[in-house]
C-alpha cells in the first residue's frame, strides 16, 4: 500500500470519462449547474403536460371498458384475423399482433345486452379459434366493465398518498425535513415525467402501468436515500472543516456516489430492458410489456432526479440557512470554489484522521447510528 | 456501538449456515416436488371480479363469498378461490380447460326466486317492449288457476291451457325491470318458444338448503331438495297458496322450471322440509336446476366488473417469457458486475445464487399455504425489479470499499469499515423499498398485491443476505487477501495500490 498521502494523487494520470468514474476522479459541479438540470427536466415535464392537455392519455380497455381476445396463431395475419372477427359481426375490431405469434382483438361490446354480449364473445372466440386452427379454449378473453380501471386507479392513488406521507415522515425522522422535501419533489418530478412521456408517445395506460409507476417512485426514493445518506455523512464528518460550503459537500457526496448511482441504475435498468425486449417483444406477454415500459421510463427518470434534482435542490435549500450562508460567505472570501474528487476527499479524510489532527471528527466517522440520530435532531 | 463485524469463527459459522439453509431448503422443496402456486396468467384459467350492484353489508358480502365458493366447488375444479378485495368479489379458477362452461355456471349471479305462474304466453313475430309500468292481467280463461288446471289427483294430469294471445307480441322482461316485486314475462330454460307471465316473487332461494339431481325409480331425472328450518314453513305457506298450480323457479331472468304443486294429492300436505321436482328433465337440465337452487340465492345482485380467461398455451408462453426475461436480465447484470468489479463480481454471483435458492424455496413453500398470493406475471416482475435492489446492496458496499482503499487503508480494515457505513445505507434504502411494498400490499387491489408481496419478500431477503452472507464472505476474503495475491484478491475489484496504473478498468496491478 502506498503511504504517501497528498491531496491530488492521481490527477496527473490521464483517464477517459469511464476511467475517471471508476477511479473516483470525477469533478462534476452538480449544484452549480443546477439551472441546466432543472431546465432539462422542466422542458420534458412541460412538453409532457402540454401533450396531456391536448391529447390526453391512451387508456387501455381496463379504463374505458371493453373486450379483448388473444390467441396464439403462428400461421395467420392481421388482415385475415380482422376479416374473421368482422364476419361474425364484431363492431369496429382493432387487431394487433403482439410479439411474433400472438394476435389480440379489441372491441367495445359493452353497449350490447348481456346475453348478446355473451353470444358475441362466443362467436368471436370460435372465429379466432378457427382461423388459428386451435380449440376455442385456447383463446384468452377479457371483458372489462367501464368502472374497473377507475377502481384500481383510485386504490393506487390512495396508496400513493399514504406512501408520500410515510416517506416524508421517515426521511424527516431518519435524516432531516429538508431532505424529505427534496426527495418528495424528486418523486413528483418522476411522476410528472413518466406521465408526460406516456401521453407524449401515446403509450397505453393499463392498471399494470399504475403499479409500475408506484414502484418507480419507491425506487427513485431508494436511490435518493443512498445519496442523502452520504451527504449526511459528509456534512457531519471529517470534511466539516470550514473549508467547504454545503454545496461543495453535496457536490463531493454526489461525485463520491456517482459510480454507485450509475452502476445501480444500470443494474436496475438491465433486467427491465430484458423484460421489455425479451419478455414482451419476442414472446408477446403484454403484462410484462406494460410493466417494462413504465419501469424503463421511470427508472431512467428516477436515476436522473436523484442525481440532478434532489441533491441540487437540497443544497439550494440548505444554503438559505443562516449558518451555511455564513459558511459560504467565509469560504468564498478565502478561496475559489472547487469540487473535490472522491479520491482526494478520501485521502484528505484519511490524512486528517491518521494525523489525529481532529480526533473528534474521526470519532464522528466511526460513531454510532444512535449518536448521529440524536445529533440530527438538535440541528 | 456500531454493528460488530464479528470474529473469524462467527463469520464462518454464519456463512456456512446461510449456504446450508438456502440450498438445504431448496433441495427439500425440490425433493418434495413443491413448486410455486402459479397465477392465472401463467397457468391459464379464469378470473372474474364482481361488484355488488347495490351497497351491501360486510355480512352480505361474506355470504356471497360462501355461496360463490360452493358454486365453484360444485363444478369440480380444484384450486379455485373466491375472496373479497375491499367490496369486490374475486373469483379465480386456475388451470381450467373450458373456461366458458365455468363462466356460465359461476356467472349466474341473480337471485333465485319462486313466482306463481299466472298464464302462459306465446312468442310472436313482432315483439315490442311493453310501454306501461305493469303488464296486463291474464284473461280469465287463460289463467293457470287451480280451477282452470283441474288437476286429477289420481292420474296427476291437468288440463292444458293455451297461452294468452294478449301477451304474444310483448317482449320478455329485460333484466333491469326483472325485480322480485313486479309481474314479469320470462322465457323457459331450454325452450324459448314457451314463456310464462309470473306474479311477484313469494319466496327466494334462501329457503333452499340443498338440491340434488337424481334419477327416480323409473329412470326419469328429478331434482330432490331440502329446505332450511326457516325456509320449510315459508315454503309450505307458498305451496299451500299455489296448491295444484304452477310455481316457477326463476334464476337470472329465465324460468328454470315451473312444476305443478302436489298433483298426486287431493289436499295440501306439508312438505316437511323436503320435496321433489319432476318434469321433462334431461340429465343436464336437472343438474342445472339443482345447481341453480343450491347456489342461486345471493343476498345481493352482482355485476361483473371484469372477466378474464387466459388459455393454458398463452399462460405457458407468458411463463417462458417471464423466466426468459428474468434470466437474461440476471445474466446481463452479472456480466456487467463481473466486468466492473472483477473478483468482487463473483461475490455478487455467489450471493445471488444463495438468494435465488432461498427465494425459490420460500415461494414454493408458500405455494402450499393459503396465505401467499399466487405467483403471477406481476410477481415475476416484482422479482425482476428486486434484482436491481439486491445487487445495489453489493454496489453500495463495494463503492465504499473503493473509498476506503482510496484513503490508503489496507484491504483488511477497509472491509470492516466499509461494511459498517454500507450497512447503514442498505438498511435505510431497503426500509424505503419495504415501506412501498407493504403499503401497496395493504392498500392496492388485484395484481398489485402479488407484485408488492414478492417485492417485499425479496427486499427482506436482501437485508438478510447482506448481513449473514455478504458480510462474512467479503470480510473473510479481505482478511485473507492481505497475505495473499490469489485471483480472489480484493484488490482486483478496488484499485487499492493501483493508483499509478494507467489501466482504466480495474486490473490488479499489485
Amino acid at each position: 500500500m502506498s503511504s504517501d498521502l497528498d491531496f491530488a494523487p492521481a490527477e496527473d494520470v490521464h483517464y477517459g470519462p469511464v476511467g475517471r468514474l471508476y477511479h473516483g476522479l470525477t469533478t462534476v459541479d452538480f449544484v452549480g449547474k443546477r439551472r441546466i438540470w432543472f431546465a432539462v427536466s422542466l422542458t420534458i415535464i412541460v412538453l409532457g403536460l402540454g401533450s396531456l392537455a391536448i391529447r390526453g392519455f391512451n387508456f387501455g380497455i381496463d379504463f374505458k371498458g371493453g373486450s379483448s381476445w388473444e390467441v396464439l396463431a403462428p400461421h395467420t395475419n392481421v388482415v385475415d384475423m380482422t376479416n374473421a372477427v368482422r364476419a361474425v359481426g364484431l363492431p369496429e375490431p382493432v387487431v394487433a399482433k403482439l410479439g411474433s405469434e400472438t394476435y389480440q382483438v379489441t372491441a367495445d361490446i359493452n353497449s350490447l345486452s348481456s346475453s348478446a354480449a355473451a353470444t358475441m364473445t362466443t362467436n368471436v372466440v370460435d372465429a379466432m379459434a378457427r382461423i388459428a386452427h386451435v380449440n376455442p379454449d385456447q383463446v384468452s378473453t377479457s371483458n372489462v366493465g367501464p368502472t374497473w380501471g377507475g377502481q384500481i386507479t383510485h386504490k393506487a392513488l390512495e396508496a400513493l398518498i399514504v406512501f408520500f406521507i410515510a416517506v416524508v415522515a421517515y426521511i424527516s425522522l431518519r435524516f432531516e425535513p429538508k431532505m424529505a422535501v427534496a426527495a418528495f419533489i424528486a418523486m413528483v418530478h418522476d411522476l410528472l415525467v413518466t406521465v408526460g412521456v406516456y401521453s407524449l408517445f401515446g403509450f397505453q395506460i393499463t392498471p399494470d402501468t399504475v403499479i409500475a409507476i408506484l414502484t418507480i417512485l419507491g425506487y427513485s426514493l431508494y436511490d435518493t436515500v443512498v445519496v442523502f445518506d452520504r451527504v449526511r455523512d459528509n456534512t457531519q464528518g471529517v470534511l466539516k472543516s470550514g473549508d467547504l460550503t454545503y454545496s461543495d459537500m453535496v457536490n463531493l457526496s454526489m461525485n463520491q456516489t456517482l459510480a454507485r448511482s450509475i452502476n445501480t441504475s444500470l443494474v436496475a435498468i438491465l433486467p427491465v430492458l430484458a423484460v421489455l425486449l425479451i419478455g414482451a417483444d419476442l414472446l408477446g406477454a403484454t403484462t410484462l410489456q406494460n410493466y417494462g415500459l413504465a419501469l424503463f421510463v421511470g427508472l431512467t427518470s428516477g436515476a436522473y432526479s436523484s442525481i440532478f434534482i434532489a441533491s441540487p435542490l437540497l443544497a439550494w435549500m440548505k444554503e438559505r440557512e443562516p449558518r451555511y450562508r455564513d459558511l459560504a460567505a467565509r469560504v468564498n472570501v478565502r478561496m475559489d470554489r472547487r469540487v473535490l474528487t472522491a479520491t482526494s476527499a478520501a485521502l484528505a479524510g484519511a490524512q486528517l484522521s491518521s494525523a489525529a489532527a481532529r480526533p473528534q471528527r474521526t470519532s464522528a466517522v466511526t460513531g454510532t447510528i444512535q449518536a448521529r440520530g440524536r445529533k440530527q435532531k438538535r440541528r | 456501538m456500531p454493528p460488530q463485524v464479528g470474529s473469524r469463527r462467527s463469520l464462518i459459522v454464519s456463512l456456512v449456515l446461510v449456504v446450508v439453509i438456502a440450498f438445504g431448503s431448496l433441495a427439500a422443496t425440490l425433493s418434495l416436488g413443491w413448486g410455486p402456486k402459479l397465477g392465472l396468467d401463467l397457468a391459464g384459467g379464469l378470473s372474474v371480479v364482481y361488484k355488488p350492484a347495490t351497497p351491501a353489508s360486510n355480512a352480505d358480502m361474506q355470504e356471497v363469498v360462501t355461496i360463490l365458493t360452493n358454486r365453484v366447488d360444485g363444478l369440480g375444479v380444484s384450486g379455485a378461490t373466491v375472496n373479497l378485495q375491499s367490496k369486490n368479489v374475486v373469483v379465480s379458477v386456475p388451470g381450467v380447460t373450458d373456461a366458458r362452461a365455468v363462466l356460465a355456471a359461476v356467472g349466474q349471479t341473480a337471485q333465485l326466486l319462486f313466482r306463481p305462474v299466472l298464464c302462459e304466453a306465446a312468442v310472436g313475430t313482432k315483439l315490442v317492449s311493453y310501454a306501461h309500468k305493469t303488464l296486463p292481467t291474464c284473461a280469465a280463461q287463460y289463467q293457470d288457476t287451480a280451477a282452470n288446471l283441474a288437476v286429477n289427483p289420481s292420474t296427476g294430469n291437468s288440463n292444458s291451457i293455451a297461452p294468452d294471445p294478449a301477451f304474444t307480441n310483448i317482449k320478455s322482461t329485460p333484466p333491469l325491470d326483472d325485480v322480485p316485486g313486479k309481474t314479469v314475462i320470462l322465457p323457459l330454460l331450454g325452450d324459448p318458444a314457451v314463456r310464462y307471465v309470473l306474479g311477484p316473487s313469494e319466496l327466494t332461494g334462501h329457503a333452499v338448503k340443498r338440491a340434488i339431481a337424481q334419477q327416480n325409480q323409473i329412470g326419469a331425472w328429478v331434482v330432490n331438495y331440502t329446505l332450511t328450518s326457516t325456509g320449510s314453513p315459508a315454503w309450505d305457506k307458498v305451496a299451500d297458496q299455489n296448491f295444484h298450480q304452477l310455481l316457477a323457479i326463476e334464476l337470472d331472468g329465465v324460468v328454470q322450471s315451473a312444476p305443478l304443486i302436489q298433483p298426486d294429492q287431493a289436499t295440501f300436505t306439508s312438505f316437511d322440509g323436503a320435496g321433489e321436482i319432476s318434469g321433462n328433465f334431461t340429465e343436464a337440465s336437472a343438474k342445472n336446476l339443482a345447481l341453480a337452487m343450491n347456489f342461486g340465492a345471493l343476498p345481493v345482485r352482482l355485476d361483473p366488473l371484469t372477466t378474464k380467461t387466459v388459455s393454458a398455451t398463452l399462460g405457458h408462453s407468458a411463463l417462458i417469457a417471464g423466466l426468459g426475461a428474468g434470466l437474461a436480465g440476471l445474466a446481463l447484470v452479472l456480466l456487467y458486475t463481473v466486468l466492473y468489479y472483477r473478483a468482487l463480481g463473483l461475490v455478487i454471483l455467489l450471493g445471488l445464487s444463495v438468494t435465488a435458492a432461498l427465494l425459490w424455496a420460500i415461494i414454493s413453500a408458500l405455494g402450499h399455504t393459503a396465505f401467499a398470493p399466487s405467483f403471477d406475471l406481476a410477481g415475476v416482475t416484482g422479482l425482476i425489479v428486486s434484482i436491481g435492489i439486491t445487487v445495489d446492496s453489493y454496489i453500495v458496499y463495494f463503492e465504499r470499499l473503493k473509498d476506503e482503499a482510496r484513503a490508503g487503508r489496507s484491504v483488511r480494515s477497509s472491509v470492516d469499515r466499509g461494511f459498517r457505513s454500507a450497512w447503514r445505507t442498505v438498511l435505510a434504502a431497503d426500509t424505503v423499498s419495504l415501506l412501498a411494498a407493504v403499503l401497496l400490499y395493504i392498500i392496492a387491489v388485484g395484481d398489485v398485491k402479488g407484485f408488492a408481496f414478492f417485492l417485499g419478500l425479496s427486499t427482506l431477503m436482501d437485508v438478510f443476505i447482506t448481513w449473514y452472507f455478504t458480510r462474512p464472505l467479503v470480510v473473510l476474503l479481505g482478511r485473507r487477501s492481505s497475505a495473499s495475491t490469489s485471483a480472489l484478491s480484493m484488490a482486483a475489484g478496488m484499485q487499492a495500490g493501483s493508483r499509478n496504473a494507467a489501466v482504466p478498468v480495474g486490473v490488479s496491478s499489485e
